[in-house]
């Protein structure tokens, strides 16, 4: 399922821009990045992961969709994993994105911006950064396995990488 | 405002007849750019959620081609020109007179003949809705890009995402003497440009819209 209070998935998820899923076990939750930052966290005891699709650094006070925030992308992500049976202190966290698609001068660029923020929102959550596949110039496609923890990125044209 | 309300029918109408313009336009210029070879028509105006725009529109971890104008500014929007590389390439030996290429790399002439591509169509989508909301609006350089296309639609979507929690996307598809070519142009409005949109006289004064035109 993939919304802010998420149902754990069982198979195979697609997590759109400003979703989150979770999932346990063999759940594998996926997604197309380019400046958007994928915040995958997972309890490794406990076999549990959930994983938003971030899209912008500040809510500046919108709640409606806690994902498409990276301010409120990790609180809803904590609670939905406590729901699951991991506590926020048992949990760790990867990301992957954050890209600037045109170049450093290029339009619309808030891929510097998101990773901040991202990583912000985890140091102020008191999670722990376990590993991180982000910047650059080039669009990522993420494989995120909840029961495991393991994050695969792929670029264009590269060798998938496991975080 | 409450950003999950979805546009009336009314309003998404008269957001048709404005970019069906827009297209005329664009086809005008793409016709006269390949001697009368290719032209456009406007598939559809569509809302759809953010989170699902990338699979409503079937754009996701393909590698494509693309050339991307930004129009800055809140008044603004984004047009993404997409080919797989084999259209793509087509394109450019149609236009360069040469035989397709087959080089994984693309030289820097065959990038400049589709980013100026681009141009002229950008251009001519932009000189019509400058025409139609009375705002000049002008473009960045174009942008030749090789990515996944969601990465690239992502960025697009990011003005209106901002503020809504719905997203508007006009596309449109080329043919090529009466046959569909795997080419599309999307345009991605900004909210501002949206509300632009939908405040010209049609959308002001609520009259009902024109019949939609859907090719050229």
């Amino acid at each position: 399922m993939t919304f802010s209070t998420a149902t754990p998935v069982t198979a195979d998820t697609s997590v759109g821009m400003g979703q989150i899923a979770a999932g346990r076990d063999a759940a594998r939750l996926g997604a197309v990045l380019g400046s958007c930052v994928a915040v995958a966290l997972y309890g490794p005891r406990q076999k549990t992961g959930a994983m938003a699709h971030v899209v912008l650094p500040k809510s500046n006070g919108r709640d409606n969709t806690p994902g498409k925030f990276a301010d409120t992308a990790v609180p809803a992500m904590l609670a939905t994993l406590a729901k699951m049976g991991t506590p926020p202190a048992a949990v760790v966290a990867k990301i992957a994105g954050g890209a600037s698609m045109f170049g450093s001068g290029g339009p619309m660029q808030i891929g510097d911006a998101n990773i901040r923020a991202v990583t912000d929102a985890l140091k102020a959550a008191g999670i722990r950064l376990a590993g991180q596949d982000v910047g650059g110039k080039k669009g990522r496609r993420i494989w995120f396995h909840a029961g495991t923890g393991e994050l695969t990125v792929q670029i264009v044209g590269g060798p998938p990488r496991i975080l | 405002m409450n950003h999950d309300l979805q546009t009336p029918p009314t309003r998404l109408d008269l957001l048709h007849q404005l970019f069906a313009s827009a297209t005329h336009d664009a086809s005008a210029a793409m016709c006269r750019w390949t001697d009368g070879l290719i032209t456009l028509s406007l598939d559809e105006v569509r809302e759809m959620p953010l989170g699902d725009a990338c699979s409503e529109l079937n754009i996701e971890d393909e590698l494509l081609t693309m050339v991307v104008l930004s129009l800055e500014g809140e008044i603004g929007g984004a047009m993404i020109l997409t080919f797989d590389n084999a259209n793509g390439r087509q394109l450019v030996a149609s236009l360069l007179g040469r035989e397709v290429n087959d080089d994984p790399e693309w030289s820097e002439l065959e990038k400049s003949a589709l980013t100026e591509t681009g141009n002229i169509l950008g251009c001519a989508y932009m000189n019509a809705l400058t025409r139609l909301i009375d705002t000049e609006l002008v473009p960045s350089a174009p942008y030749f890009i090789q990515d996944y296309g969601a990465s690239v639609l992502q960025q697009a979507l990011m003005a209106q995402a901002a503020d809504c929690d719905r997203v508007l996307v006009c596309r449109t598809g080329f043919h090529r003497e009466g046959e569909d070519l795997n080419w599309r142009v999307l345009f991605v409005p900004t909210d501002r440009m949206r509300k632009a949109m939908e405040g010209t006289p049609g959308g002001a004064t609520g009259q009902p819209p024109l019949p939609r035109k859907y090719s050229y």
